[in-house]
């Protein structure tokens, strides 16, 4: 047997005159654990497509288990043993966990009826198999993402997988969680089936793999194994450039630090407890914590969407209530949504649509209509603010890149003027170049007067860009750390909880 | 074992057959002769051809679909094989059936080729087809009554048919209907294919996520085909057993009752988004919605509260499920 599971050879693929592909290999053996890396556009999922046989490519040959393959099917692609598990997990939330497990197998083997003894016992099977326990009976609706994730793991098992793609498994899960899928990867590694796994989060990448493809602009950057990798290399291979990064510093002096919010005692049952804190004009204020330790709660809280039970909230000194998103408009907060694909932006609407929704009323004319003119000064203003690439600014907003759509939300609320802005994990998914865009418009913000509340996954952000950081953990803010730069990166992932990254080398 | 009790009371099923019974037990105590076999016998025999638009109905809705076109077929597969009969003087309840069947899944697959091969929404589609099907039926076979002394023998007798029958004290009789049987063959046959076939399995599946759907390798097309023609089908014998109890027809019957055949399956637990849903429920939909409307007044309300309750029982189940999402949005922080 080939000691090659799959091998790529120059792989092209061009989307109408762009080329998605320019001559591409991977090659990954049994039991690997290969990671796909690069920023969004650079051709990942073209070639995840490629290889599961749904996309053809131009040119280039595919080899897997030493047969040669010119035009590979999504069926080939199933039969040598390759499964891709989605982002979406593409699982059935009203079915239960036995059945999602055995219910593609079963639809592969053409099967006419369904033996619900077969059903559960290839469920439990293949739950024994890679050690994990799950009520079978449960719905997928009602189990974690965690669990749900496993499930997907166990229906690509079902059907004879020797290599699993995952796409960006990690980012729905709590840092526990996503312990526990690497041990799920690295027991897949001892029964000789290799993943193939996209991520993001370069500290994933270093921790879980042991090689590296990278891809920049449809091109092949290198293969390295990870003993030749570390966090600054890595970030520089991806995007091309060294980014240098600088801290925020907070200038006192200009802003007479004036007190924007304070909350006081602010608590919500099972969300967060007893939360104290001042925010003043200008200043950058970090919010980390694990997924689930109530920093998402809070945030939403301030946003009128997830009200408190008790506490108080105090703006510019006086006491206020909100109790809904329009009161914390009113107020001049603005809130940037940890998702925004499905909360932040209105997908199928045009970019200039998405920019003036938060300010209809301010852009009516005396008949209290929208006036054209009105709306296309706005319009302009900040998509100039804000460099929004687009070649049409009525083009739909899902037609961006990540930045870009990044960008559109911001400019949506900066056009209310805010005076507090929250904004949850603002860089997520996008790629590191628009990253450091996205971070000096926040810094441009905070000098400028405004006063941010940075919530954020990713220790190096929060570092960089805030002058103080509360860390939050099970509703509590149990440190409160009012010099960021009093502190290192090691010391403050062992605070949030984090383990250590992998520094190699 | 505990979990199993927790299991059972979290089906919303529970919940109403002790509503049912509660509900029976109040109205035994108003008129002691509601909890006799006779009257039970005589609830089945009225509500069987309403079970059976709901178990078609339960099926649209579990692959996430709506189908309000199922009355118009109906009375359609009725009126065309009684105006058949009586045109050909064939008198034979099997050739009614045959007949009814067939325009019920001719006009079913119209609704399928519609919503499967052309991807259109299933609640338009089928909201044009009640109105296209029924104002076919009236502009080209007719809009003439048919009255008792003309309908063929058959429709009578099979009305009348028992499968077995009681005597009472005083010498008269009554009995349990064959639309028992028919109603539980039904049953039987759906729930087979929903539990025990890949089909019935798709159709969770569709109504659960139809892009999962999809990547598994469900023939979507033939399933929502398959669907559509089986609601046809079911109105179809629904149609025939309808002139048979009345012994009567007229084209404008039926139509109209959709929204009473929706509040039972909604009533019975099934979400109106798709996906999960019990033939048991719908059942026991049936069951108090057919009580509801024959006891009103017994109750003294005007039998005009009938529409106003399955008006609110539809508005009711719907907001139950779209408060369950939101919780589960809470849960991860998702305001939709």
């Amino acid at each position: 047997m080939a000691k090659e599971l799959l091998e790529v050879k120059n792989i092209s693929k061009a989307y109408t005159g762009v080329q998605a592909l320019d001559s591409v290999s991977i090659s990954i053996k049994r039991g690997e654990i290969h990671c796909l890396v690069g920023e969004n556009g650079s051709g990942k999922s073209t070639l995840i497509k490629i290889i599961a046989g749904v996309v053809k490519a131009d040119e280039g040959e595919i080899i897997i288990n030493g047969r040669f393959y010119q035009n590979l099917h999504a069926i080939d692609s199933i039969r040598e043993g390759i499964q891709v598990i989605y982002q979406d997990l593409s699982l059935f939330p009203n079915l239960s966990v036995a059945e999602n497990i055995s219910l593609n197998q079963m639809v592969e083997r053409k099967s006419k009826l369904i033996s619900w003894k077969d059903v559960t016992n290839t469920a439990r099977t293949e739950l024994k198999n890679i050690r994990e326990k799950l009520d079978l009976g449960e719905k997928i609706e009602d189990i974690s993402m965690a669990s749900r994730q496993i499930v997907a793991i166990c229906r690509a098992l079902t059907q004879g997988a020797k290599l699993i793609i995952m796409d960006e498994p990690t980012s729905a899960l709590t840092k526990t969680e996503i312990d526990s899928l690497f041990s799920v990867i690295l027991d897949l590694k001892r029964k000789g089936i290799s993943t193939l796994f996209i991520s993001h989060k370069i500290s994933e990448v270093l921790e879980i793999s042991e090689k590296v493809t990278i891809l920049r602009d449809g091109k092949k950057v290198g293969e390295y194994s990870i003993d030749e990798l570390d966090n600054d290399k890595l970030i520089f291979l991806m995007t091309g450039k060294k980014i240098a990064y600088s801290r925020f510093k907070y200038k006192e002096k200009e802003h007479h630090e004036k007190m924007l919010l304070e909350v006081r005692g602010l608590s919500k049952r099972g969300n967060f407890e007893n939360v104290n804190f001042k925010l003043r004009s200008g200043e950058i204020l970090g919010i980390v914590g694990l997924l689930g330790s109530g920093r998402t709660e809070l945030a939403l809280s301030l946003f009128g969407l997830n009200k408190a039970d008790s506490g108080e909230i105090y703006i510019d000194g006086k006491q206020v209530k909100i109790n809904s998103t329009q009161d914390a408009v009113k107020l001049r907060i603005s809130y940037l949504p940890e998702d925004r694909l499905s909360q932040g932006l209105f997908i199928e609407q045009s970019i200039s649509n998405n920019i003036i929704i938060t300010i209809l009323r301010k852009i009516l004319n005396r008949l209290r209509l929208i006036s054209n003119i009105k709306r296309e000064n706005s319009i302009n203003k900040w998509s100039k603010e804000l460099e929004i690439k687009t070649p049409s600014l009525e083009a739909a907003a899902q037609s961006l890149s990540g930045g870009n759509q990044q960008r559109v939300v911001l400019a949506r609320w900066l056009a209310t003027n805010p005076k507090v802005f929250i904004l949850d994990c603002p860089t997520i998914g996008i790629d590191i170049a628009s990253k450091s865009n996205i971070h000096s418009i926040i810094r441009d913000l905070a000098n400028a007067g405004m006063g941010i509340i940075l919530i954020s996954d990713e220790i190096p952000e929060a570092l960089q860009n805030c002058n103080r950081i509360l860390v939050m953990s099970k509703g509590r803010i149990v440190k409160k750390i009012n010099d960021a730069s009093s502190i290192t990166e090691d010391e403050l992932f062992n605070i949030v909880g984090k383990k250590e990254l992998n520094k190699v080398g | 074992m505990n979990k199993k009790i927790k299991r059972i009371f979290s089906h919303s099923e529970i919940y109403l057959f002790f509503i049912i019974i509660i509900f029976s037990i109040i109205l035994t105590s108003i008129n002691p002769s509601f909890l006799t076999l006779e009257n039970l016998f005589d609830l089945i025999k009225s509500s069987a051809g309403m079970g059976i638009l709901a178990v078609g109905f339960l099926i649209v809705l579990l692959s996430g679909g709506i189908d309000v076109s199922f009355t118009a077929i109906a009375i359609a597969g009725q009126y065309i094989s009684a105006n058949v009969l009586m045109a050909t003087g064939v008198d034979n309840i099997y050739l009614a059936f045959l007949i009814s069947c067939s325009v019920g899944i001719l006009l079913g697959a119209i609704n399928g080729l519609l919503i499967s091969v052309f991807k259109l929404p299933t609640l338009i589609v089928t909201l044009g087809t009640l109105s296209a099907f029924h104002g076919a039926l009236l502009a080209f076979v007719g809009t003439k009554a048919i009255n008792t002394a003309e309908l063929p023998d058959c429709f009578k007798v099979f009305g009348h048919n028992n499968i077995f029958v009681l005597t009472r004290a005083d010498g008269t009789s009554y009995g349990l209907s064959v639309y028992a049987l028919i109603l539980l063959g039904v049953v039987i046959m759906s729930w087979l294919i929903l539990k025990y076939t890949m089909l019935g399995r798709g159709i969770y599946a569709i109504g659960g996520n139809r892009d999962s759907a999809v990547r598994a390798g469900f023939n979507i097309v033939g399933i929502q085909f398959f669907i559509y023609c089986y609601v046809g089908f079911l109105a179809g014998i629904m149609g025939v057993m309808h002139i048979s109890l009345l012994r009567y027809s007229n084209p404008m019957y039926i139509v109209g009752t959709e929204l009473g055949v929706i509040a039972a399956v909604v009533l019975g637990g099934a979400r109106i988004t798709g996906g999960t849903g019990s033939i048991i429920g719908t059942l026991l939909g049936v069951v108090m919605i057919s009580i509801l409307e024959k006891n009103l007044v017994l109750m003294g309300l005007s039998s005009y509260w009938h529409q106003l309750f399955v008006g609110l029982i539809i508005i009711i189940g719907v907001s139950i499920t779209s408060y369950q999402n939101k919780r589960r949005g809470i849960r991860s922080l998702t305001f939709r």
